[in-house]
């Protein structure tokens, strides 16, 4: 608890840090193409143009049964909930190679380690941030308008924040020890993917052993993804409503957070030794 | 005198694995497991304020791990290392972003070492006159030759004004003017008590410009003490290791070596 606390001191006193930081970050990563920035939109595009062509047109899905009984278009229903996951996987991919792929560049300078993980991630957010205004923008042209329920979308965006924030002080600190750590994430992440419901709908799962169903909802992002969903579709109070997945959510990341500023407290001072 | 660097007993050992699985059973055993080798083995001096101390000695004796010892980068095996100041470390790999212009490689070195906005918006003009690249500073790193990298990284090193300064060959890519202007700089911090290490193979610039010297000889300090007292006998060894035949030479290599790699 104390390291934790500790942790996050840190990043409150360093916030200005971080975000000059990141947005250096953002710069240099898209300063080599020519369409620059334009790419944070182009790529998510063509990834779902992708998985409706797939998933929607040529397995001819109909529509999508929503918790609140309405029907919606599978394109739409898609775009609301995988946009998330365009912000987490990278930041759960780059958060963990922030550290070893830095160190170099770092070890000298007189700003906390823990600082990197968070600076990376908040790169990411930008462009989160970036995507979800289109994404609103575009559900405006759907039956799908903004609703008093999106007041909710702020609070998942916290979640998914302080979500990226204490899985990638884990696994950054692992995978600049054992690099094969990072290796066995991406598999993960890739894994993750299909066992998330973001091409899937939840009614999907009642062919299953409930067993199954329970596990698959220990999945954090699970929670995050049906959340966004409920706010951007305006069908429920997501956190309420489940409020015992709520309670859940918080206390994983509150023991991942616990976890991840211990190991990464004990090792950061020998980072430079494992390089 | 106030001391400002007192290392004690420092050794740094680098593990050697020859084999991944080496490294595997390594992490997995409690015991640590395959051979050592010692970087450095027992160092230990003390600095005064003001000192300006020439770190000499043949590739591969510890130098460059001492440097980074002294100014924090990588921490040491054993032994303890007391630094009373902010120590300061330019190297000639300055750790500049390729991607990023030369004045927002300043903005966020500035930022990394702690300085507030305020600060840098003051440092950035004096870092830029210094370095003294002209329109380049709004180019890309990648753009820049490498005597202009290390300008622009000393340039920044040196206006962030720390008590130890550890310069480890970066003046070595620099031309004469620019060289000279550093030496200049350095002495303004030399008669303003700041203690400099310096690393060089020059040993001309050496005598010029060190009292002291360090001779780190393969891992251990050989002598440490007046440049004039240090330097003759080093030159002396280098003339000897000169005149060695090649035989002896790898003789005399293999012996060293085998000093310093230990089992674990």
């Amino acid at each position: 608890m104390k390291s934790a606390w500790k942790v996050i001191q840190e990043q409150i006193k360093n916030l200005y840090l971080i975000r000059r930081l990141s947005l250096y970050e953002l710069k240099s990563e898209n300063s080599n193409n020519y369409l620059g920035m334009a790419w944070i939109i182009i790529n998510p595009m063509i990834q779902i143009f992708v998985y409706w062509l797939v998933f929607g047109y040529i397995s001819g899905r109909g529509d999508v049964l929503l918790e609140n009984g309405k029907h919606a278009h599978y394109i739409t229903w898609l775009i609301s909930g995988i946009f998330l996951w365009f912000f987490l996987q990278p930041a759960i991919i780059q958060g963990s190679r922030s550290i070893y792929t830095r160190i170099r560049f770092i070890a000298k300078m007189n700003f906390p380690m823990s600082a990197i993980p968070s600076y990376v991630i908040f790169e990411k957010l930008y462009q989160h941030l970036f995507l979800t205004g289109i994404i609103l923008v575009i559900m405006q042209f759907t039956a799908f308008k903004a609703s008093l329920y999106l007041i909710q979308l702020p609070y998942f965006m916290f979640g998914a924040i302080m979500f990226l924030f204490s899985v990638s002080l884990i696994t950054s600190t692992l995978s600049t020890i054992v690099r094969d750590v990072h290796q066995i994430l991406i598999s993960v992440m890739r894994m993750m993917f299909y066992l998330t419901p973001i091409l899937w709908e939840q009614a999907y799962l009642e062919k299953v052993p409930s067993i199954l169903r329970q596990v698959l909802l220990l999945n954090p992002m699970y929670y995050l993804i049906q959340g966004y969903r409920a706010s951007i579709l305006g069908t429920s109070w997501y956190a309420v409503n489940h409020s015992a997945y709520t309670v859940y959510f918080w206390c994983f990341i509150l023991i991942v957070l616990m976890f991840g500023s211990f190991i990464h407290l004990k090792f950061r001072d020998h980072f430079v030794d494992y390089l | 005198m106030e001391k400002s660097v007192i290392v004690k007993n420092v050794s740094k050992k680098y593990k050697m694995y020859t084999k991944n699985s080496e490294k595997l059973l390594d992490l997995i055993l409690p015991k640590s497991y395959g051979k050592s080798f010692y970087a450095l083995h027992d160092i230990s001096f003390e600095a005064e304020k003001g000192d300006v101390i020439g770190i000499i000695g043949v590739n591969g004796s510890g130098k460059s791990t001492l440097s980074n010892i002294i100014s924090g980068i990588i921490p040491p095996t054993s032994g303890t290392v007391q630094v009373n100041g902010e120590a300061s470390l330019i190297a000639i790999q300055s750790g500049l972003k390729n991607e990023l212009t030369g004045r927002e490689n300043i903005e966020l070195k500035c930022l990394m070492l702690g300085f507030n906005k305020k600060e840098i918006i003051a440092l950035t003009p004096q870092i830029i006159d210094f370095a003294d690249i002209g329109d380049f500073i709004d180019q890309p790193v990648k753009t820049y030759s490498s005597g202009m990298r290390s300008r622009l990284g000393f340039a920044i090193s040196i206006h962030i004004d720390p008590d130890i300064l550890v310069i480890d060959e970066a003046l070595s890519v620099g031309d004469r003017t620019f060289a000279d202007k550093c030496l200049d700089k350095m002495n303004e911090f030399k008669s303003r008590g700041k203690t400099i290490f310096f690393i060089s193979h020059s040993i001309g610039q050496m005598k010029k410009f060190c009292e002291k010297a360090l001779w780190v000889q393969y891992g251990h300090v050989e002598q440490y003490g007046l440049m004039s007292e240090v330097m003759p006998n080093y030159e002396a060894f280098i003339n000897k290791y000169k005149k060695m035949s090649k035989a002896e030479k790898q003789q005399f290599k293999k012996e060293v070596e085998e000093k310093r790699m230990v089992q674990a």
